[in-house]
């Protein structure tokens, strides 16, 4: 693994601008998926709106049990006559039209306390995530035609609010290469399963690239000309948000930065000696693994010197191992009878009889076998 | 359609479903099994001349679990991608279209199957027409 | 790539679940995966394409023959520019064809694990890019055949 000190910067029209920016340190932090998931699904609980039953349901009426000894269950009964209301059953969870069962309570614990630190700790470990290729199509991100990750686009881009529009927003994530990511959210807009279109959540659809901007350099017009793009995000350098680089829990955000907000990441995160710049008493998590590459540590001098030889050398006896017929297994019988090769290429089991000498039996031993 | 792997028999121990005790008696209790718990139940204490109960060593051999008469094992199937999956798998598993699969997708998923080499399972349905 | 990230930590990260994994229940829970640079279609650290540096892919040609993939060791993150694509067109022998793919990986030490995948991945797909036979008309058997031959003898 090299590591990349410098990531190239592009020009607004997708080639090459030839200047660069060192990586930020953020993009070193250790990619820890179980930190990330266990944030998201607090934080992404802290968005709700509380909601329960109406408190009086189920309980509008002045039932009362009968109590034993009428041969019926002490389920409190509605009372009075003339309908056929009067005698059911009422309140119990298995009523009909009764109370549902515990019911809900608007006072029920919505959102989620989390450490900071774990939460920037988590956002940082996302924004590593999203510095990798492969996490990114493993996210199901389309971005083969991406020049680089992470994707850097020059500020001058933005400058003067340069795109207001969307049409320009549009070529402009084509020109970097972010064009097919953009098609697929528009492509897998789908009507949702379930109740969930009646409670506004009428469609499903998957996210496309965030673009991270700065908005003293980059201006915020640029907010409203990506704002109807379906999937494509935008969000503030200066208040990344986990629920947007790591949507779902799931590393791998595309992102696209300006070049502007990729280099105020350090004074955002500092690194992992310096404290940041913003954000107070924080230091980027260092990894606990120095050497993530499991090959280059087998086979890394200090392991392979304290290893034990292999035993038995280059032939190993294999237990378990189905026995051979020597005689159906050409390389067994090679194995057990080395002159077997010889006995073939010299064709000695396809000579005839007759070829061999043959020894007659003399008439002097025939007379000799005859006088007896 | 290329035929499947050679494999050793497949030997099913037990082609009789286990049907729950007493579910030939009433109505009300389902053939699906469900374990007697009763502390006294004749068919959880085994004894003889009971229905017997599912247990381990009615499985089947590694070799030939899941495999189909065919040889084959099944996969599902819902688009022609899908069908692609198989390309190098195709004296293993074979294709099951899905059941919510139009018969003009059909078409498509058994012309790319054929090309492919791969059997499917149930290539006939919505195909054929009653004439 | 980041000295924080490696392939083994990417397998990790990505086995669980990823946009390529295709798991069914059946058949004991299978799992394939769509990943183009993946030989033999099968989830697995070794077949997986996205995650190792060095991968070779074969795909069917637009106009037949095979498309040949490679990664660009070191490229992992330049997406737009780590494929070596090769086009080897219908009208290549397959005999060639197989040669061509061993001799630019294999025999340069690109992945020999995969030697014996990528030739029969290269034979699989020219074998799909035959004409289709037409089914054999299917044998009467039982009553059907019983009626089939009662009629020709009347």
């Amino acid at each position: 693994m090299t590591t990349r000190p410098t990531v190239s910067i592009l020009s607004p029209d997708g080639s090459a601008s030839g200047n660069s920016h060192p990586l930020p340190e953020v993009f070193k932090a250790p990619i820890r998926p179980d930190i990330v998931q266990a944030v998201h699904t607090g934080m992404a609980k802290n968005r709700r709106q509380p909601y329960a039953v109406s408190e009086k349901a189920g309980h509008q009426t002045s039932a009362e049990s009968w109590g034993t000894g009428r041969a019926v269950a002490r389920i409190p009964r509605v009372s009075g006559g003339g309908t056929h209301r009067a005698g059911q059953a009422a309140f119990g969870n298995q009523c009909r039209s009764g109370r549902m069962f515990a019911p809900t309570k608007v006072w029920r614990k919505w959102h989620q306390k989390l450490n900071l630190n774990q939460k920037r700790f988590a956002t940082a470990s996302a924004l590593a995530a999203s510095s990798n290729a492969a996490l990114l199509m493993a996210r199901g991100h389309r971005v083969s035609t991406v020049p680089e990750v992470p994707l850097v686009v020059s500020s001058t881009a933005f400058a003067g609010a340069a795109i207001t529009k969307t049409s320009a927003a549009v070529a402009l994530l084509k020109a970097v290469g972010a064009g097919p990511d953009v098609d697929k959210v528009k492509k897998s807009r789908k009507t949702r399963a379930g109740k969930g279109k009646m409670r506004g959540r009428r469609h499903k659809q998957r996210r496309g690239p965030l673009v991270v901007y700065s908005p003293a350099e980059d201006g915020k017009e640029l907010v409203r000309a990506f704002r109807n793009l379906p999937g494509v995000e935008t969000c503030d350098v200066y208040a990344l948000n986990l629920l947007q680089l790591a949507p779902g829990g799931h590393l791998g955000r595309f992102v696209v930065w300006t070049s502007a907000a990729f280099a105020a990441l350090d004074t955002v995160y500092g690194s992992a000696t310096e404290a940041s710049a913003l954000k107070k008493d924080f230091l980027l998590p260092s990894p606990l693994v120095r050497q993530p590459d499991l090959a280059k540590l087998i086979n890394s001098s200090e392991v392979q010197s304290v290893l034990r030889p292999v035993k038995g050398g280059a032939i190993t006896k294999r237990p378990m191992v189905q026995k051979k017929n020597p005689l159906r297994n050409r390389q067994i019988l090679l194995r057990l009878n080395p002159y077997a090769g010889q006995y073939s290429k010299d064709k000695l089991g396809q000579q005839k009889k007759d070829e061999k000498e043959k020894i007659r039996a003399t008439d002097e031993i025939m007379d000799l076998m005859h006088t007896n | 359609m290329v035929t499947a792997k050679k494999h050793v028999p497949i030997v099913k121990k037990r082609t009789k479903r286990f049907e729950r005790h007493q579910s030939d008696r009433f109505k009300c209790v389902d053939p699906s099994w469900r374990k007697p718990k009763g502390i006294d139940n004749r068919v959880r204490r085994r004894f003889k001349g009971q229905a017997a109960m599912p247990k381990i060593g009615y499985g089947s051999n590694k070799k030939t679990r899941h495999l189909m008469p065919s040889g084959h094992k099944a996969f599902l199937v819902h688009n022609v991608g899908d069908v692609n999956i198989l390309l190098m798998h195709n004296n293993v598993y074979a294709a099951e279209i899905a059941h919510d699969v139009s018969a003009r997708k059909r078409i498509e998923i058994i012309a790319r199957a054929k090309q492919l080499g791969v059997k499917v399972t149930n290539g006939k349905a919505r195909i054929t027409t009653e004439s | 790539m980041a000295s924080n990230i490696s392939q083994d930590l990417i397998w990790e990260v990505t086995r669980g679940y990823n946009a390529m994994m295709v798991k069914r229940k059946q058949a004991g829970g299978v799992q394939f995966s769509r990943d183009p640079l993946n030989l033999r279609n099968v989830h697995s650290r070794k077949q997986a394409g996205f995650v190792n540096d060095k991968a070779i892919g074969i795909q069917p040609g637009e106009k037949g023959g095979v498309k040949f993939m490679t990664k660009k060791a070191g490229k992992a993150n330049k997406p737009a520019s780590s494929l070596q694509t090769t086009t080897l067109g219908s009208s290549t022998s397959t005999r060639k064809t197989y040669r061509s793919i061993v001799n630019s990986t294999a025999k340069h030490n690109y992945r020999p694990d995969l030697r014996a995948d990528a030739v029969a991945r290269a034979s699989a797909i020219r074998k799909t890019q035959k004409p289709v036979k037409p089914d054999p008309p299917s044998k009467p058997r039982g009553a059907r055949a019983r009626k089939a031959t009662e009629s020709e003898s009347s």
